[in-house]
C-alpha cells in the first residue's frame, strides 16, 4: 500500500500551492515529481495531483559538524546525544494541478489547498499513467515517445496526443547535442506507426534525417496491413516550378536588388504573369525564359539608360541565381506532386544540404504557401482529385533550424506563410513542429503560436530567456531543470499532454544519423597500417608499361 | 503501591510547589533519590471532598544544608551529635521544586494544563504508579499531553530536558504511542542537542 511521504504543513507562497512536510528519506521527491492527496470538493473525495516544484531543507548540522571529510556528521550529532532518524527534514512547496476529470480528459483545479497534516503520498504509477497523457498508449492519436522522468524505466509511458501536435503545432527546442533531432525522430517513428500513419513531410537542412529511410523495414513501426514508408529527397529530386515563385520571393532570392531593380522585376513579373494566363488560363505557369523575356522588354521599353542598366542588372542577378533544369530544384514546368510529398503512412524527408540559404527559404515558403493552399481548396471543394491542389488529408511538416525560417527582429519570405499556417493551420489540417536550437534567434510570436513544446537541456541564457516569455504553460521550477537536464531527457508540456512532465525519451527503432564525426578516433586511425599502406600506395609512381619485345611486333 | 516522597512546605506561585523529601526517623520507607528523580511523576493530595489531587512533575532539586559555611568551633564530634542532638541534624533535607501540570479528581476524572485547585502546606506528596501515569495521560481518544507546552515553556534551562525526561519515560510505559512519542522526542533533541551548537532548526 502507498505509504504516506509526508504531511500538509499550510498552503504556499502562489494560491495553487501548498506546503508540506517530509523527511524523504528515500530521496523521492525531487522537483518535477508528482505527489497525491485526498481531499473532499463538493462532497465527493477526489485525488488530487500536484507536482513538487521545490524542497528547502527544515534542518541542517552546523557546518562544523562536516569539517572533517573522514568524520560523518551524524556521528558527531550522535556524541553530542542526537541519534534520531530524521536529521534531514524538508519543508517541499507543491504546485496543484487538480483532480482529473475523465468526462473533460483534464484536470481541475479544487482551488483550496490541503487541510493542515493531510497525509501527502507518492502518486501512484497506474494513476501516472491513466491521468497525465490524453490518449492511453496504442490508442489512435497516441505517441509513446518515452516515459516519465522520475519513476523506473517504462513504468509510467507517456504518450502525446498526436491530434494536438498536428492541429496546434509543435516546438521542439534544444542546444546543440541535447538530442533534438533524435527526438524529432522518436516522434516521427510514432507518428507512422499502425494507430496514427501520418503524413510527414521534414525539412532538412543538414541531411540528419536520411537514417528514417529505415522505417519501412522495422517490425515495431508497422503491422501485418501497413507498412510505413520514408522517402528522402535529396536537393534535384524536388522539384518547384518557378511560377509559384512570388515577386517577394523572387526580391529576397536575387542579391542586392535595388530600388529601380525592384520596381522593373514588379512590372516584368505581372508581364510574365500576364504571358501565362494568354498560353495557359492560370497566371502560376510562367517559366524562367518568360520572365527572362518580360525584365528584356521593361529595358528595352524604358527610354532612361539607367532603367536600362537596373533591368540588365536584374537579368544578370536573376540568370546567376536561379537555375532551372535536369538537376536544379526550380523547373519551369515540373512540380513534385503534393500527393507524392505526402501521403498517410509516408514520411518525406526534403534535404536541403548544400542549398544556399536563401534559396532553402525560398523553398520552403514556396512548398508551406502551396501546401495550405491546397488544403483550404480541398477542404472548401474548389478542386477535385488530379489537381496540383487537391490534398485531401491534414499533414504535419517538421521544419529544422527553424530560426532560419522564422529569424526574431526580421520579416523574411517564410515569416508571413509560417504565422499564418501556425494561426490558421488548425483549420485547414496543416500542423506544423518547429525544432530550433537557438530560440533566442527564433520569432517570438512564431515560438508562442506552438502549442505543444518539448524543451530539452538548454544552457544558453538568452535561449532560456525566450522560451521563458514563449512558453507559458511551463512553470518556472521546470524551466530551472533546463540547463540540468541531460541528453534523451525533455519537458513535454502544452496541448498534447494533460499537464507538464519531465519525461525520459524512449530508444530509437532507427538508427540516428545526427551524430558528431568522431574526430579523435579519426586523426587516431591516421596512423594505423591499412591506412599508412593505402597512403604509400596512392603516393606510389605509376609504373610504365613494359615494352614490347620486338620479336613479337608484327611486321 | 505508592511511595510517599515528602510534604509540601512552601509553593512559589500556583503551579510551582516544594516539597521536603521525608528524612531518616520521618517514615518506615525512606524514600530514596531514584524515588525522587527529575521527571518523577508525583500526586499532591488536595483537601475537600472529590477534590483528588493533583499531579506534578519534578523539576529541580535542592540540598538543604545549615552547616554550609558555618566554620567556627565545635563543641562535640559530628558522630557523637546523633546521641546528644539528633534534632540538629534533622535541619538537613532534599527539596523539590513540582510543577503542578494536572489533576485527577475523587471519580477519577483528569484534567491535563493549569489545575484550578491548589494544595496546602504539608500536603503529602507521593510518587505516581504506573496505572496512574497511564491513566493520567491516556483520554477518550488515545495519548493526551496537552500539558508538555507548559513544560517546555517554563523559564528554566531543565525545560527541554524535563520534557524529553518525560517523553522518555512515556514511550516505555505507552508501547502503543512509541511512534508518536518518538516525533515529539526527535524534535526535543535536535532543539536541546543540536540547536545550541549552531545547527538550524
Amino acid at each position: 500500500m502507498n505509504q504516506p511521504l509526508g504531511r500538509a504543513k499550510g498552503p504556499g507562497p502562489t494560491p495553487h500551492s501548498f506546503l508540506f512536510v517530509s523527511p524523504d528519506v528515500e530521496q523521492r521527491l525531487k522537483v518535477g515529481e508528482f505527489i497525491t492527496y485526498e481531499a473532499s470538493v463538493d462532497g465527493t473525495w477526489q485525488t488530487i495531483l500536484a507536482r513538487v516544484i521545490e524542497r528547502r531543507p527544515l534542518r541542517l548540522y552546523p557546518d562544523a559538524f562536516s569539517g572533517d571529510p573522514q568524520i560523518d556528521p551524524n556521528h558527531v550529532a550522535a556524541i553530542v546525544g542526537y541519534s534520531g532518524r530524521t536529521s534531514e527534514l524538508f519543508e517541499i512547496t507543491a504546485e496543484v494541478i487538480g483532480y482529473y476529470d475523465a468526462d473533460l480528459r483534464d484536470f481541475i483545479n479544487p482551488r483550496v489547498p490541503p487541510h493542515v497534516g493531510t497525509p501527502i503520498m507518492l502518486a501512484e504509477d497506474e494513476y501516472l499513467s491513466m491521468v497525465l497523457s490524453r490518449v492511453q498508449p496504442g490508442e489512435v492519436g497516441a505517441a509513446t515517445i518515452g516515459w516519465l522522468l522520475s519513476r523506473a524505466r517504462g513504468e509510467v509511458p507517456i504518450a502525446i496526443d498526436v491530434g494536438a501536435v498536428a492541429s496546434t503545432h509543435l516546438a521542439i527546442i534544444a542546444s546543440t547535442g541535447a538530442g533534438k533531432s533524435y527526438t524529432a525522430s522518436v516522434l516521427i517513428e510514432e507518428m507512422l506507426k499502425p494507430n496514427n500513419r501520418a503524413a510527414v513531410l521534414v525539412i532538412d537542412p543538414h541531411g540528419e534525417y536520411d537514417t528514417l529511410a529505415e522505417l519501412a523495414n522495422h517490425k515495431a513501426l508497422g503491422s501485418k496491413r501497413y507498412r510505413p514508408e520514408a522517402r528522402i529527397y535529396r536537393p534535384g529530386d524536388v522539384k518547384i516550378r518557378v511560377g509559384a515563385l512570388e515577386q517577394g520571393d523572387l526580391r529576397y532570392l536575387l542579391p542586392n536588388v535595388s530600388e529601380r531593380m525592384s520596381y522593373v522585376l514588379g512590372r516584368a513579373y505581372r508581364r510574365a504573369q500576364q504571358m501565362s494566363r494568354s498560353r495557359s488560363q492560370q497566371e502560376d505557369r510562367w517559366t524562367l525564359n518568360e520572365l527572362d523575356e518580360a525584365i528584356q522588354r521593361e529595358g528595352e521599353n524604358e527610354e532612361d539608360s539607367f532603367d536600362r542598366g537596373s533591368a540588365n542588372a536584374l537579368l544578370w542577378r536573376l540568370r546567376s541565381t536561379i537555375k532551372t533544369g535536369r538537376d536544379q530544384i526550380f523547373d519551369d514546368q515540373e512540380q513534385t506532386p503534393l500527393d507524392e510529398l505526402f501521403r498517410p503512412g509516408r514520411c518525406t524527408v526534403m534535404q536541403l544540404s548544400q542549398v544556399e540559404a536563401r534559396q532553402q527559404q525560398v523553398i520552403v515558403a514556396a512548398l508551406l504557401r502551396r501546401i495550405f493552399n491546397a488544403r483550404l481548396r480541398t477542404k472548401n471543394n474548389s478542386v477535385d482529385a488530379g489537381d496540383d491542389y487537391y490534398l485531401p488529408y491534414p499533414v504535419f511538416i517538421l521544419i529544422e533550424e527553424a530560426h532560419n525560417f522564422a529569424p526574431a527582429g526580421a520579416d523574411i519570405v517564410t515569416t508571413g506563410i509560417l504565422k499564418k499556417i501556425l494561426a490558421e493551420g488548425r483549420k485547414f489540417g496543416v500542423g506544423v513542429g518547429l525544432i530550433s536550437q537557438r530560440p533566442g534567434k527564433l520569432d517570438p510570436d512564431v515560438l508562442s503560436q506552438c502549442n505543444t513544446q518539448f524543451l530539452l537541456r538548454i544552457v544558453n541564457p538568452v535561449d532560456q530567456a525566450r522560451v521563458r516569455e514563449s512558453v507559458e504553460s511551463v512553470g518556472r521550477d521546470l524551466l530551472n531543470e533546463l540547463p540540468a537536464l541531460t541528453k534523451g531527457q525533455a519537458i513535454i508540456s502544452g496541448m498534447a499532454v494533460n499537464t507538464p512532465v519531465l519525461c525520459h525519451i524512449r530508444r530509437r527503432h532507427t538508427p540516428h544519423g545526427g551524430e558528431d564525426i568522431p574526430a579523435p578516433e579519426e586523426w587516431v586511425a591516421y596512423f594505423d597500417d591499412a591506412h599508412e599502406q593505402m597512403r604509400q600506395r596512392d603516393a606510389a609512381p605509376l609504373q610504365q608499361p613494359r615494352r614490347r619485345s620486338r620479336l613479337f611486333k608484327k611486321e | 503501591m505508592t511511595l510517599s516522597l515528602g510534604k509540601i512546605v512552601k509553593s512559589n506561585g500556583h503551579t510551582d510547589y516544594v516539597c521536603q523529601i521525608y528524612g531518616v526517623h520521618e517514615v518506615d520507607v525512606v524514600p530514596q533519590p531514584d524515588n525522587y528523580a527529575l521527571g518523577t511523576f508525583v500526586s499532591v493530595e488536595l483537601t475537600g471532598k472529590h477534590a483528588g489531587y493533583l499531579v506534578g512533575l519534578i523539576y529541580d532539586t535542592v540540598l538543604l544544608n545549615p552547616d554550609f559555611g558555618r566554620l567556627g568551633p565545635r563543641l562535640s564530634p559530628e558522630r557523637e551529635l546523633m546521641s546528644f542532638a539528633p534534632d540538629y541534624l534533622n535541619e538537613r533535607a532534599v527539596l523539590v521544586g513540582i510543577n503542578a501540570i494536572g489533576r485527577i479528581d475523587g471519580e477519577g476524572r483528569v484534567y491535563q494544563g493549569v489545575p484550578l485547585l491548589a494544595a496546602n502546606s504539608d500536603a503529602l506528596v507521593q510518587q505516581m504508579t504506573v496505572e496512574q501515569i497511564q491513566g493520567f495521560h491516556m483520554g477518550a481518544d488515545g495519548l493526551n499531553l496537552t500539558y508538555l507546552p507548559v513544560v517546555v515553556q517554563q523559564d528554566s534551562p531543565l525545560a527541554y530536558h524535563l520534557a524529553r525526561t518525560v517523553l522518555a519515560q512515556l514511550a516505555d510505559l505507552l508501547p502503543d504511542y512509541q511512534t508518536e512519542l518518538a516525533v515529539l522526542a526527535d524534535d526535543l533533541n535536535w532543539r536541546t542537542q543540536i540547536g545550541p551548537m549552531g545547527g538550524m532548526q
